[in-house]
């Protein structure tokens, strides 16, 4: 890594090299029986140089070459891609409580045991087709450049979920939790899953219209994205966000406040420096409703004459694999504050409305726009405080930037999501409901 | 251009690291050797993927990259597990674990896993390519997609795109302890991106996309696309959002061939029904489960369309295979663990993004069989309803789809007339299924493909004919 710095300086006026680790150990079983383990033992780097304030980019799995990956970055400058910034050097950074070394004696055999646990606590409660997956992933991280930055990070996560699908349909009610070391998984939460089931399992017809419809863990993906659209320095830079010229104007409800806590590392993946290796830190992106920042990588803080944020990260809408990604503007640690209502006050306060438990088609449509229009996979029918039974073909659509104007609660537990992503349970009034 | 003066890499090294990869496995099984399966995929992108995209009127990304990576799965007493490793030196470790992952299954599992049998090939292939993109230079490919990207940007009703070119060679080689040894590259170019129009605050997004598995040649002359696409955003800026409702509907070709993949497709994927009991007495062979007009099949032996090859990742040739015929369910897409399951023939559709992944059941080239009926024709037979034109995106969750489409024509009395947008469409797919009533003459396939499902597939394709639809759920926003 050093070496191919030191090369790659003599070739350009400044360079960096980010280099990425990390080992899957995934456990599945499908119909409460064991169906895989696999192990992933992946690493590489990627090298990024400014030639004349251009960028050049270039990775590879096996450093097998030192020239050749130098020779492909050198070749991508021809591209003029525009880089008027440095890499920063960063030397004083938060020590963070992000690994936990237990993580390397849990074996694939415990978490076999614990997801045969899973299966038979659901199976023995519910007539569900039963899915339960457990995993640990272990990443070190590793950036530095001719700035004199050299920053290590390494990181554990331990994961599970498990669901009950209704027989005959691969929809189903699923939670999961995510920590840095093995832990039981919650009662409260097999529980939940249990309980909703159950009071789900009749197909109920309702009629379509407005009404309210509350959004579940699961189904939250259907806003995340489209909020992370809207405030990221990427759509503001590309004119494609529709709340570009909205700083400290009202967005959304007063009760919803959006931020990213890369330092709280209470949750597995806290990060103290970015992938681009800049000092990450606490960042409230909606405040009670206003807008109260855009986020930033290097690259657009740069192109919009703002401070870089810390948050590039090598990734995708969809993850993808770090070192063939370059960094882009990611709010990597998302939070929406929680409210203060249980899941039974919530259903107790809706006359007549929809629980959103899975949001089919969320990463479909017009997301810049902050239109959403999902299917309800499942969606559960309410009325009267009651649970009456669940729905098919049923679809929720809406703009998030109207639809979000009119929160009337969220939940007080929060639940993580694709990404490492925490949110609570939010309930909107009025939300357009289609039926067959 | 000959496809032979494609292969760079001599054949020695394939030999050398993977073979070595294979005895550091028997090494490790010693005298219980006998028994165990163990396959190697060794994947080496020499060219690798070249990359360059557009963001606006900015160029963000020209990459060239080269990465390869090792992928070994064992069969051991019934348990089966793989590995996905990149370092060389990981190979014993990578081994003992897969060994200890397939041991740690076989006491867990009731049935122990067998392979359904396969042929034993020794074959090399390389596509044949009209003109190959290895020969084509970045400079030149740059050029073509900055032409292309400024198609759309001379419009002032467009304010921002997304465009990017990537060629990706995989070159791919496999052994097993069958006796199998396999050398297969895939060549695979795609121009794909968004064109986003702009009026107030309303944005407008269109897809932008080209490609294929034959060459560079698939990439030119692209400038009608550009065009089309262009004008399709600027319109949509005048559209009124479609009323949600349920409605009859026409859906082009690309958009029936989203349907067809993800609604119907997923679900003759073996490894996904396998282990859903009720879904899996449901897709019966044999089991009436669509319309007398209905035949669908997956064909990746189609030279030429994107979804082509002609060995999957477990070594097996890919035949084309028959999943609906006239609305009964014909076979369904194997891996040879699901083809030994489910007492059936293997069908060569186990396929792995690439050296990062264990090969899973995927489609190739899967297509509604054309039918006798013009354009002309279902528009009579429509009268009333919606044509709905192009996929956005899809997403299934058993017998309940979802997916987008980026535009539509309200129809009345057989013809076209106002341009509608936001158009979502939500639907039960054995329900959709029989409400198939009429199929076009006309069957077109994607030019690009990909198809998450856990790892991606940007080879997997699909096709359809016009089709009309009765009772479709339709979102609105």
């Amino acid at each position: 890594m050093e070496r191919l710095l030191e090369i790659a300086k003599k070739a350009c006026d400044r360079a960096e090299v980010y280099w990425n680790e990390y080992a899957y150990n995934p456990v599945s079983f499908e119909d409460a029986e064991l169906h895989d383990v696999e192990t992933k033992l992946q690493s590489g780097l990627s090298l990024r140089v400014i030639k004349d304030d251009k960028l050049g980019f270039a990775y590879t799995k096996n450093l097998i070459d030192r020239e050749e990956v130098l020779r492909n970055a050198l070749n991508s400058l021809k591209g003029g891609m525009k880089a008027e910034y440095s890499f920063p050097l960063t030397k004083e950074h938060p020590s963070l409580d992000t690994y936990d070394p237990s993580i390397e004696r849990l074996s694939s055999k415990t978490m076999v045991e614990e997801c045969d646990r899973v299966c038979q606590y659901l199976r023995s409660r519910t007539d569900g087709e039963i899915t339960s997956t457990a995993f640990t992933y272990t990443e070190t991280v590793r950036v530095i450049n001719t700035e004199g930055t050299d920053l290590t990070m390494r990181s554990s996560t331990y994961g599970i979920y498990g669901g009950a699908v209704y027989p005959g349909s691969a929809s189903g009610i699923f939670r999961g939790y995510l920590w840095k070391r093995f832990e039981k998984f919650p009662d409260s939460l097999l529980n939940e899953i249990v309980d909703l089931y159950k009071s789900s399992f009749r197909v109920v017809t309702p009629k379509g219209g407005t009404m309210r419809a509350m959004f579940m863990p699961n189904a939250m993906l259907a806003f995340n994205w489209r909020i992370l659209s809207g405030t990221s320095s990427k759509s503001v830079f590309e004119k494609s966000s529709p709340i570009a010229d909205k700083l400290g104007k009202k967005i959304f409800d007063e009760k919803l406040t959006v931020y990213d806590d890369p330092l709280d590392d209470k949750f597995p993946g806290a990060r103290s420096f970015d992938d681009e290796g800049v000092k990450t830190d606490r960042l409230t992106v909606v405040e009670k409703g206003v807008l109260k920042s855009f986020y930033y990588d290097l690259n657009y803080a740069n192109k919009l004459n703002a401070e870089p944020t810390g948050h590039g990260y090598r990734t995708t809408d969809w993850g993808g694999d770090a070192i063939t990604c370059r960094p882009v503007p990611a709010l990597a640690h998302m939070h929406i504050r929680p409210g203060d209502k249980s899941f039974s006050d919530l259903v107790g306060s809706i006359d007549r409305g929809v629980i959103v438990e899975g949001a089919l088609g969320a990463h479909s449509g017009n997301i810049p726009n902050g239109d959403y229009s999902v299917g309800l996979s499942p969606g559960l029918y309410v009325e009267k405080g009651e649970i009456v039974g669940r729905v098919k073909d049923v679809m929720v659509a809406g703009n998030i930037y109207d639809t979000l104007t009119r929160v009337a609660a969220l939940g007080k537990t929060l639940y993580p999501t694709f990404s490492g992503r925490w949110v609570p349970i939010l309930l909107v009034e009025n939300a357009s409901v289609a039926t067959r | 251009m000959p496809a032979k003066c494609a292969i760079n890499y001599p054949r020695y090294r394939f030999s050398e690291s993977i073979s070595s990869i294979l005895l550091a496995g028997s090494r490790i099984e010693g005298s219980e050797r006998r028994g165990v399966v163990i396959h190697v995929w060794k994947e080496e992108r020499t060219t690798g993927e070249k990359r360059s995209s557009f963001s606006g009127k900015e160029l963000t990304q020209v990459t060239s990259n080269s990465t390869d990576g090792y992928v070994i799965r064992v069969l051991k007493d019934g348990g089966m597990s793989s590995v996905q490793f990149t370092k060389q030196a990981d190979a014993e470790r990578a081994v003992r674990a897969a060994v200890e992952n397939a041991l740690l299954i076989a006491r867990n599992i009731e049935r122990p896993i067998r392979l359904a049998k396969t042929e034993l090939v020794k074959d090399q292939f390389t596509p044949e390519l009209r003109e190959d993109p290895r020969q084509v230079s970045m400079e030149e490919k740059l050029e073509l997609v900055r032409h292309y990207n400024d198609i759309p940007l001379g419009s002032d009703k467009i304010v921002t795109t997304s465009l990017s070119y990537q060629d990706v060679i995989r070159e791919k080689y496999f052994i097993n302890t069958e006796g199998t040894e396999i050398r297969e590259d895939l060549v695979t170019t795609r121009l794909s991106g968004e064109i986003t129009s702009k009026d107030g605050n309303l944005l407008q997004n269109v897809r932008v996309r080209a490609g294929g598995s034959d060459g560079f040649s698939t990439i030119r002359d692209q400038e009608d696309h550009l065009e089309e696409r262009t004008r399709i955003a600027v319109d949509l800026l005048e559209a009124r959002p479609v009323e949600r409702g349920v409605y009859d509907c026409i859906l082009n070709q690309s958009l029936s061939g989203v349907f067809t993949h993800e609604a119907f497709g997923h679900f003759s994927e073996a490894d996904i029904i396998e282990t859903l009991p009720a879904m899996r007495e449901k897709m019966k062979i044999g089991s009436k489960l669509g319309s007398d007009v209905l035949s669908i099949v997956d064909d990746a032996t189609l030279r030429g369309q994107t979804g082509f090859y002609k060995y999957d990742d477990e070594g097996t040739r890919v035949r084309r295979t028959e999943l609906m015929k006239g609305g009964v369910l014909a076979g369904r897409l194997h891996s040879r663990r699901t083809a030994a399951e489910f007492g059936e023939a293997v069908s060569g559709h186990c396929v792995a993004e690439d050296y990062r992944y264990a090969p899973i059941v995927r489609m190739g080239t899967i297509f509604i069989e054309p039918g006798a009926h013009s354009l002309d024709d279902l528009l009579s037979m429509l009268g009333n309803g919606l044509y709905i034109l192009d996929g956005k995106g899809g997403q299934t969750a058993g017998e309940n789809f979802t997916f987008g489409a980026q535009y539509a024509y309200l129809v009345k009395g057989g013809k076209l007339s106002t341009m509608v947008r936001d158009i979502n469409i939500s639907g039960n797919l054995y329900q959709t299924l029989e409400d198939i009533t009429a199929v076009g003459n006309d069957l077109v396939f994607s030019k690009v493909g990909g198809c998450g499902k856990g790892q991606m597939n940007i080879r997997s394709c699909y096709g359809s004919p016009h089709v009309l639809v009765k009772n479709v759920v339709i979102g609105g926003a």
